[in-house]
């Protein structure tokens, strides 16, 4: 038996999947995704994200660097290879302070797009998505609903009728393999 | 003295070579004036000859970057004029100018992307890359003159077998990290941008049956898909790049000024060197951005993403920062009378000395010309633009010249000797870095959309609901 991925409708404009969005989560879908050309924040809330976890992520990275850019300078200088330079202080914090700002700022920097990446399970050389037909256009101009197929009540005829309700332009079923599960939105 | 003959040739070749793509790509390339198609360049098979010509004349920048390198590697920086109490030169007057322009282009970048402005559709993402290629030419000198670059690893803190770690109360150690993270978070800034707009490109071409384009479009998307999701992370990480990019660009150039501050120099040995490197830099970063704009909009059409709206609002920021940079010039004088003797006669003879008409030169064009700007009729007009950016950005070079070698005029100890004038062989690796960086753009352009696609797309959307 063919496993199905979802199935995914295509709307016009970014006011109709916002729409569709909120028609789903009232009729109680749980898992969907939507796919859009360019940022749609109020999609992305719906679908309980905002992005805030990559702040949180570069934040902890930037002090971490930043902790270990200083430790390493003190360490260094004054318990493994301390060298007398006519007397000066050994921790000598003032000239430790530029490398470990600039040091938090690498790490802060890398942990946003890193994080960025994790959390979004990229990078993957294929999806699902990709085999549905006319989704190129996810990249241009159109918005794409898809129904999970690891929703509790899913089934491919019964998602095709709600999403055909909605008004869609079109409405494909997604095959491939179910979505690994994650924490329901 | 410096050859002021090569110095006025040099800029002279620099107007007319732009002066000469504009025209030529306004024949030679096949766009219209659909933005659709204008940012879709890279897609094209044929791209006009005004950009064969660019790449060539760029390249054989790259090859005498290549040819000065070798020889540098093989003789060593004997081929340089530096020689004691000028120990730095070109090496650090071209670092120090190259980082400024990469530091005000970020700075352009980062402020639009913070703002959601709407001028960012446009010029941000050719901001970032003309960082980008300007911290890669930066990067070069501070390792070719070492002496030994080979040896540059000398300075990471690794366990080596003979059990030294760096000396971390030393500068080097900061010039180290200011560097690599500079050229990390600049890449990182311009890439994160970019990844949304690959995946669109992936798609294009794969509708346009270049399969192998599509593939490498779509490895470097990292399988984007557009999830809205994942749309909501992008652009947490892309503003939070930006955001770091602005305590970034700030120390990593405060980095290298408090190295000259911590010199006993007299002249150098200033708490305000660090704000005025910061702060004279940004007109020729800025400069190089209009001269940016003005060749895009003439050559890829881009009238329509990059508007007169747009336009005037980096004229006026170039003329900003001019008025900043022309405060900071009278701080200099009036520091300069303030300080101890030793200052005040080492900046007057980098004031008034043999190096005198680059410093007054430096004000000129950095600090003086910019201010046409403001004027309506100067900003509309495309070669007072590009003469005015080139124009800040070569003043800026003048100002770190005198910065550099004159601030070694009047030192503690009589000078005997020749005062600092650069060498050929220094002069080719000037030439090289600007190859490197133009050859940098071109291919840049002709491989990747020059302006954000997806920013566009969501510009265009909102101005039809409204």
């Amino acid at each position: 038996m063919t496993t199905i991925h979802g199935v995914m409708a295509e709307f016009g404009s970014d006011e109709r999947l916002v729409a569709a969005l909120k028609a789903a989560r009232a009729a109680g879908w749980r898992r969907m995704d939507a796919f859009a050309p360019f940022p749609v924040a109020e999609a992305a809330e719906l679908l309980g994200s905002r992005g805030n976890r990559v702040a949180w992520i570069a934040i902890t990275a930037g002090l971490l660097g930043a902790g270990i850019a200083y430790g390493t300078q003190w360490w260094l200088s004054v318990h493994d290879y301390p060298i007398n330079v006519g007397g000066r202080p050994l921790h000598a914090w003032p000239a430790f302070l530029p490398a470990t700002t600039i040091v938090a700022i690498l790490w802060a920097a890398a942990a946003s797009l890193i994080g960025m990446l994790v959390l979004n399970r990229l990078p993957r050389l294929s999806h699902p998505v990709f085999a549905a037909p006319g989704f190129a256009r996810a990249s241009e101009d159109r918005f794409f609903l898809l129904m999970q197929s690891d929703d509790p009540r899913f089934g491919a005829a019964a998602a095709t009728r709600f999403l055909e309700s909605l008004q869609p332009l079109r409405v494909v079923e997604v095959p491939g393999q179910v979505p690994t599960p994650g924490p329901p939105t | 003295m410096i050859g002021p003959l090569r110095l006025v040739v040099g800029a002279a070749g620099g107007v007319a070579a732009a002066l000469l793509a504009l025209r030529l790509g306004r024949r030679g390339t096949p766009t219209g004036t659909d933005p659709a198609q204008a940012v879709l360049v890279p897609l094209q098979r044929r791209y006009g000859r005004g950009f064969t010509f660019g790449l060539l004349g760029a390249s054989l920048g790259v090859l005498l970057l290549a040819y000065a390198v070798v020889a540098l590697l093989l003789v060593g920086t004997g081929l340089w004029g530096t020689n004691i109490p000028f120990v730095w030169g070109f090496d650090l007057i071209n670092y120090v100018w190259w980082i400024g322009i990469a530091n005000a282009a970020s700075l352009f970048a980062a402020i639009l992307v913070l703002r959601r402005h709407g001028l960012r559709t446009a010029v941000n993402r050719f901001a970032e890359a003309a960082a980008l290629a300007a911290v890669a030419a930066a990067a070069l000198y501070p390792i070719l003159h070492l002496g030994r670059p080979w040896l540059f690893h000398w300075v990471l803190p690794y366990p080596a077998t003979f059990q030294v770690w760096p000396q971390f109360r030393s500068t080097l150690v900061w010039d180290l990290w200011g560097i690599l993270s500079h050229v990390v978070v600049t890449s990182l800034f311009w890439y994160t941008g970019l990844i949304p707009d690959l995946a669109t490109m992936r798609d294009r071409a794969a509708l346009r049956g270049r399969m192998l384009a599509a593939r490498l479009y779509g490895l470097a998307a990292l399988g984007w898909r557009g999830s809205v999701v994942h749309w909501a992370r992008h652009q947490a990480a892309y503003r939070l790049v930006a955001a770091l990019v602005l305590p970034m660009l700030v120390s990593a150039q405060t980095i290298v000024a408090l190295e000259f501050a911590s010199t006993l120099v007299p002249d150098w040995h200033q708490g305000r060197v660090p704000l005025h490197v910061v702060v004279t830099g940004l007109p020729a970063g800025l400069g190089v951005v209009l001269v940016l704009a003005i060749l895009l909009r003439g050559t890829l059409g881009l009238q329509h993403l990059i508007d007169d709206a747009d336009m005037r609002l980096l004229g006026q920021l170039t003329a900003a920062a001019a008025l900043a940079s022309l405060w900071l010039y009278g701080d200099e004088l009036l520091a300069a009378w303030l300080e101890e003797d030793a200052t005040r006669q080492a900046s007057a003879a980098r004031i008034l000395g043999p190096y005198a008409p680059l410093w007054w030169g430096g004000v000129a064009l950095t600090a003086v010309l910019p201010q046409l700007l403001w004027s309506a009729r100067v900003r509309r007009s495309a070669a007072a633009g590009i003469l005015i950016g080139l124009g800040a950005a070569a003043g800026v070079w003048l100002d770190r010249f005198a910065l550099v070698a004159g601030g070694l005029l009047h030192d503690h100890l009589p000078r005997i000797g020749p005062a600092y004038a650069p060498s050929g062989p220094e002069w080719t690796l000037l030439l090289g870095t600007v190859g490197l960086f133009a050859t940098a753009l071109l291919l840049f352009a002709r491989t990747l959309p020059v302006v954000s696609m997806f920013e566009t797309r969501h510009e265009e959307d909102r101005s039809e609901g409204a």
